[in-house]
Order: C-alpha cells, then sequence, then structure tokens
C-alpha cells in the first residue's frame, strides 16, 4: 500500500441487472496532481466515480480513500463532490443552499455560512445572496454547484464530467478553479470524454472503455509509452487535403482526418520527411507541417477503438 | 448528529418560511369547523320557514289537530287544502306542481283511514332534512293519538296535558363518575379527533413523500448521499416535517384556547351580547385524551411517512406519485371510516380489533379514548404493537428508501421493491 495515493481502487466490477458497467478497474491516484479518468460516454466513469463516493457498493475490490477503506461519506468533510446530474433545491436561498450543502459534510453552521458568502463574492454572486435559486440563469446555477462543492475546502475534489453543458465563461471559470486547486496542493479527479479537455489540465490520466481499463499514468509516460511517429498537417483547403492524403497513404498506419487538418501516425519505419517530399512534389500548399507528440485523442481511438473491434459487447450505461 | 440537524433544520425552516404553511395555519382551523361543525348545523336549521300543505281527503277533524301541532314549530306554516276523496289524485297533483314551482315546500295527505291505520304521505322538497321530517311526524303522532283519544271520548285538554314534551338529557358516564358531558359533545370531540388525526397524517406524510420526490427530481440527492447515510437523511426528513405538524398544531391549540378564554372579548367585536356567548357550550376535553391522542399523532405519523418516504423515493414524477400514493391513502381511509364505528361503540368487536392493527391504530384508538372508556391492558397493547410496527416498518422503508432514492426509470413493482428491502 503505498500512503502517497490520495485514492487507490483495486480491482473493482459492479454489474447491473443484464450488463456490466465496471470491472477489474484499479488505479491510483497520487496527492496533489490533477487526474483524468477519461472514456466515452457510457465506458463506466460515472459508476466508478460513484463506487468512490460510497454511493453504490462495487460488487467486486475495495476502495481506498486517504488511505483507508471507510468510503466517501465517512470523509465528505474533506471531499468534495460535483455529480454529473446536477440539481439544487429550486427554491431555496442561494446563500441557505451552499450554507446547507456545507453543513450536510459536517462544517459547523457559523463557518458554512461565512465561507458561503466567501465563495459568492469569489464568484460574484454577492448581490444574488438572497434570491431563490429558481431565480438565477442557468449559468450562475452552475457556478453555485461549483461553490456547494468546493466551500468547505476539501482536499480531494471529484468532479464528474465538469465541463459538459457549461457556457464557455463558466468552463474558463472552473478550470482557473481547478488550477487554482492544484497548484494549493488539492488532489483534483474529474472524467470527461472531451480529450482535448483533459490533455490541457490533467498531470495523470486513465481511459476506459466498456468499463475496463485501456491504459493509466502520468500523461508524458502515457504519450512516451504509446506515441509512434505522429504528424500534424494542415492543407490550404480541403481539396488538397484530399489530394496529398491520398498521396501518402501508403506511409500512414491511421489518420485522423479533421478535413483541411489530418493527424497522421506513420508506419513504423517510416520517416516524417518521406511525407513531406512527396507532398511538396506534388506541389500542393502546406500551411503546417509538424512532427507532434500523439493527441491524448488519437492514442484514445488507437486503444479503445481496438478494444471495441474486439468485445463488442452492450455498452454500459454508467 | 450534526449532519442530521441540517437535515431537520432545513426541512423545518424552509416549510415555515413557506407560503403553503401560512395559508395552511390560517385556513385550517377554518376548514375543521367547516367540516364538523357546518354540517350538523345544516342538518338542523333547515334555513327559514316551511310552508306546508295538509291535503285532507275526507281526514275531517284530524287535519285540524295535525295542523296546530304542526303550527306549534314557529318555522312551519301550515295551510288546510280539504278536497273529495274522489279528487284527492287531481289535488295531489297541483300541489306537485306547487312543490315544483317552489311556491310551497310539501304537502302531507291524509285520508278518511288514517286515523285508523295510521298512515300518512309526505311529498316535498325538504324529505332530507332530518329535523323536518321529525317535526312533521312529531305532530303527525301527536295529532292522531289526540284525535283517536278524542273519539273514546276523553277530554283533549287532558290529552294535551299528557303529551307534554319528553326532555332526555344525556351524561357520559366513564370510571370517575358522571362527566358533566353531553352525549352530543363526546361525539363531537371523537369526531374532531379522528378528523383531526386523519388530516394531519396525511398532509405531513405527503409532504415527506413530496420532499423525497424533489430531492430525486432535482438530482441534488447524489450530493445528500454522498455526504450522509440515507437513514440520516430520512430520518432528519421525517423529523424535520414531523416538527412543522407540531408546530402548526401547537399555533392552532393556543391560539384555540385564546379563543375559547376571550371568547366573550372577542364576540363583542361582532356584536354577540354576552349572554348568548355564555350559553355556548364548549365540549369538555380531557388532558388524558391530549396526551393519547399526541402519543398515536406521533408514532401514527412515524408510521405513514416512513410508506410515504418509500412512495416518494420509488417514483420519478408527481404523476406517478399521485397512483403509488393510492395504497397508503386506502389504509388511512380505510382507518378513518374504522374510527366512525367506534362513535357508535367504543368497546365494539371492530373497533378493538382496529386499534390492534397498527395502520388503524393511530386515529382508532384516540377516538375510543374520547368517545368511551377504554382499558388500561388495551391501549397498551395497542400502543406496543403500535411502537414495534413502527420500528420495522422504518428500518425496511429506510432500506427501500436508499436505493429507491438512486433509481430512475421504471416504477418498481411490490416484487421489486421487496428485493431492494432485502438486497440493501
Amino acid at each position: 500500500m503505498n500512503n502517497d495515493l490520495v485514492v487507490e481502487i483495486d480491482g473493482i466490477a459492479k454489474r447491473f441487472a443484464g450488463h456490466v458497467a465496471v470491472t477489474g478497474l484499479s488505479l491510483g491516484v497520487p496527492r496533489g496532481v490533477v487526474y483524468g479518468l477519461l472514456g466515452p460516454n457510457g465506458a463506466g466513469k460515472t459508476t466508478s466515480i460513484r463506487m468512490m463516493m460510497n454511493i453504490t457498493m462495487p460488487d467486486e475490490g475495495t476502495v481506498r480513500l486517504f488511505g483507508d477503506q471507510k468510503g466517501g461519506r465517512h470523509h465528505s468533510a474533506r471531499i468534495g463532490y460535483l455529480p454529473e446530474e446536477r440539481g439544487l433545491y429550486p427554491k431555496m436561498r442561494v446563500h441557505d443552499v451552499l450554507t446547507f450543502l456545507a453543513e450536510a459534510k459536517g462544517v459547523e453552521r457559523a463557518r458554512a455560512s461565512s465561507q458561503a458568502d466567501a465563495w459568492l463574492e469569489r464568484l460574484g454572486l454577492e448581490q444574488w445572496r438572497m434570491a431563490r435559486v429558481n431565480e438565477l440563469s442557468k449559468g450562475m446555477q452552475q457556478k453555485v454547484q461549483f461553490a456547494g462543492a468546493m466551500l468547505h475546502e476539501p482536499e480531494l475534489l471529484i468532479l464528474d464530467e465538469p465541463f459538459s453543458g457549461l457556457d464557455p465563461i463558466n468552463q474558463e471559470v472552473l478550470k482557473e478553479t481547478v488550477v487554482s486547486q492544484a497548484r494549493s496542493g488539492h488532489t483534483v479527479i474529474f472524467s470527461t470524454h472531451q480529450m482535448e479537455v483533459a490533455e490541457k489540465i490533467c498531470d495523470a490520466v486513465c481511459i476506459i472503455a466498456h468499463g475496463r481499463k485501456v491504459l493509466d499514468g502520468r500523461l508524458a509516460d502515457v504519450k512516451k509509452q504509446h506515441g509512434s511517429t505522429h504528424v500534424a498537417v494542415a492543407f490550404e483547403d480541403g481539396s488538397q487535403a484530399a489530394t496529398g492524403l491520398r498521396l501518402v497513404a501508403d506511409l500512414v498506419a491511421k489518420m485522423d482526418d479533421s478535413g483541411v487538418f489530418a493527424e497522421l501516425t506513420l508506419k513504423d519505419g517510416v520517416e516524417p520527411q518521406q511525407l513531406l517530399e512527396r507532398l511538396v512534389q506534388a506541389r500542393l500548399t502546406l500551411r503546417r507541417f509538424e512532427r507532434v507528440e500523439p493527441s491524448l485523442q488519437s492514442i484514445f481511438l488507437e486503444k479503445a477503438g481496438g478494444a471495441e473491434h474486439a468485445d463488442r459487447t452492450e455498452v454500459a450505461h454508467a | 448528529m450534526r449532519k442530521t440537524w441540517a437535515v431537520i433544520r432545513r426541512e423545518f425552516v424552509e416549510r415555515v418560511r413557506s407560503k403553503w404553511f401560512v395559508i395552511s395555519t390560517v385556513l385550517g382551523p377554518v376548514f375543521i369547523v367547516a367540516v364538523t361543525v357546518l354540517p350538523s348545523l345544516l342538518l338542523t336549521q333547515g334555513g327559514g320557514r316551511k310552508d306546508v300543505v295538509i291535503l285532507s281527503a275526507n281526514a275531517g277533524s284530524l287535519a285540524d289537530r295535525v295542523r296546530s301541532q304542526l303550527s306549534r314549530d314557529a318555522n312551519f306554516n301550515v295551510t288546510i287544502d280539504s278536497v273529495d276523496e274522489s279528487l284527492q289524485s287531481a289535488a295531489t297533483d297541483s300541489l306537485t306542481a306547487l312543490v315544483q314551482a317552489q311556491a310551497i315546500d310539501g304537502f302531507v295527505i291524509l285520508s278518511s283511514s288514517t286515523l285508523e291505520s295510521g298512515a300518512a304521505e309526505y311529498r316535498g322538497r325538504n324529505v332530507s332534512s332530518l329535523t323536518d321530517v321529525a317535526t312533521i311526524t312529531g305532530a303527525l303522532r301527536e295529532g292522531i293519538v289526540t284525535e283517536r283519544l278524542r273519539r273514546r271520548g276523553v277530554d283533549p285538554a287532558f290529552v294535551q296535558e299528557a303529551q307534554s314534551h319528553i326532555d332526555l338529557t344525556t351524561m357520559r358516564i366513564s370510571k370517575r363518575g358522571v362527566t358533566g358531558e353531553s352525549g352530543e359533545s363526546s361525539f363531537f370531540v371523537g369526531y374532531f379527533v379522528a378528523l383531526l388525526l386523519y388530516m394531519i397524517i396525511l398532509i405531513y406524510g405527503i409532504n415527506v413523500m413530496r420532499s423525497v420526490l424533489e430531492e430525486k427530481q432535482t438530482r441534488i440527492i447524489e450530493i445528500l448521499v454522498s455526504s450522509l447515510k440515507p437513514f440520516q437523511l430520512m430520518f432528519g426528513k421525517v423529523v424535520g416535517v414531523g416538527a412543522v405538524g407540531l408546530f402548526q398544531f401547537t399555533l392552532w391549540g393556543l391560539s384555540g384556547y385564546a379563543l375559547v378564554h376571550y371568547r366573550t372579548q372577542v364576540l363583542r367585536l361582532f356584536k354577540v351580547p354576552a349572554a348568548t356567548v355564555a350559553k355556548v357550550q364548549f365540549p369538555h376535553i380531557p388532558s388524558e385524551l391530549v396526551i393519547v391522542a399526541g402519543g398515536y399523532f406521533l408514532l401514527g405519523y412515524l408510521l405513514y411517512s416512513a410508506l410515504f418516504a418509500v412512495v416518494g423515493a420509488s417514483v420519478n414524477s408527481e404523476t406517478e406519485a399521485q397512483q403509488a400514493q393510492q395504497p397508503v391513502m386506502m389504509l388511512l381511509v380505510f382507518s378513518l371510516l374504522v374510527s366512525f364505528s367506534a362513535f357508535g361503540d367504543a368497546g365494539g368487536q371492530l373497533a378493538r380489533l382496529a386499534s390492534l392493527i397498527p395502520f388503524s391504530a393511530p386515529i382508532v384508538m384516540p377516538v375510543r379514548v374520547a368517545t368511551g372508556d377504554v382499558p388500561g391492558g388495551q391501549l397498551l397493547m395497542s400502543f406496543a404493537i403500535l411502537a414495534a410496527s413502527v420500528i420495522l416498518v422504518v428500518w425496511l422503508s429506510a432500506r427501500i428508501y436508499r436505493i429507491g432514492i438512486l433509481m430512475y426509470g421504471k416504477r418498481p413493482s411490490m416484487r421489486e421493491l421487496a428485493r431492494w428491502a432485502r438486497q440493501s
């Protein structure tokens, strides 16, 4: 057992009537990192998080939080949790909801109340303090939700699909909050199916698909380990791209084609230079040609895409 | 404990602050008075003067006797329509038309054979008024008896004297002797207690159900369950909502007491003379009834609110809740109906059985205590069974609740509910 792991999951499995949601999942989240739990919709992310939080019990395996097996509810004062399905009491006053949510985690009332005020000010909602939740705009309600998850100053933040359904401003607010939490030494775990977002903020990731772990580790290691040679290429327009990609098709193992832009995984032994020569000879105008680290997206497609072919069982609904 | 306290506090404060609470606190007593006092007022005061015709088909002097008896009641304005027996059906038709045109309220048909057979007929709009019919029956009886005796040569003045009004006063005797309480007032107290318990258990039980459903619908439940044990949540909810009920009860009790205590001053505001006020009798409510009703309210509320919590946890929407709450409502309505039988016979077999069944005991037992004497042993037995059932039902409900609150989708069947209770 490693005492530096804030969350340590060992071989958990959860079956619902008729399908397997998660099976044989093990992972460890070190203290102070931003950890991404990645996978497509229905991969088992939410189920795994619910098992961490004591909301559902694993059929097999164990979850250790802060080094013991007492469960998320026992440690709720140290954990901030933002579920995928969000909601507040629509008729309660904003300040009272926040105070109640902190009290429910065991924070003393007076402190809960002053923390609520502090967070409302921080999020620019101080003039809505006495308004009822249903009088707030959707964006403001989302901010109140974050505040609810964080105002008891948890050491560990568990956010389930935190970026889905957010307007761009709140995405920014949340990202800043996550980064500042991480900078001050807190651990953040979040799930997402948006690989680009994860790529920008995560120190470590775990990719799951069909309830199974595909890979995990520090982001840099994952890229090194799973990175074949990747080239990012952008053409002048879509028709040039089509011509160009056809020209180099025999050198490429895998192609993530976005129209004008494409990310190419080269076959073993192929050098980027060979591609460039062909494209230049064909007099195609390149806007970009760059040797890149593989994106999480492409690693994910490579790994989980394969898993999809090998295992066509019903996708579990998390 | 602090967490549970936060839940109790939230349920209490949010409810007491709501418009619903203010409105129901003010209108609750109005409603209870409306359903307890109004029907009896309506039954006894048929509403104004009655124009009644006596259709005398060769009934002779009997018609006059009946008229003079009936006219003693200041509410009746009686006229006689004498026709020959051969014209009776035509006269009946024209009088029926008069009733339909609302010119008269009804008519009594007396014929030549009435005196001998005692058979008469009344047709009118007010036949459902028990008091009107009783007055007419009384007048007929006295008229016929007087006429029969007169024909046998008895002095009518003597007959009148012999028929002077009889007044039966009823007094309830309990173990402590004569209580000074009339039969009507103990009926009234019983009726009042039954309705009050029924209403308050129903209203607050449904409140618990709504509250569970709200947390499920808004999905805040997941945050709550990650911080609190489902049992803490359910317990806090039931206690918090129950505390609102007790608080409302106390407000009603205090204001009711104040009203009765200062009734002369209050009614003076409405220009009611003090002498009239003094005549109004208030039923005596013994303190042990208050204690018994309070105890049964608490346990009954716990029992039903746990059931309502299960209903709330097993449905996804208000519409589904409407359906799913039916079985629980039936139990309550059944209890109320059975409690009515206890008015007539507090020690009867049905009442005794119903006060042992935990679902009906909370309403039936207080009614029995209000209307008759209940042996201490029966009271103890009923209370013990109820208390044990509360523990069992709350425990089972909590197990179903903790699974139900996180389940969305199809409404579970009874069998699935049973499985949830077993597996959690």
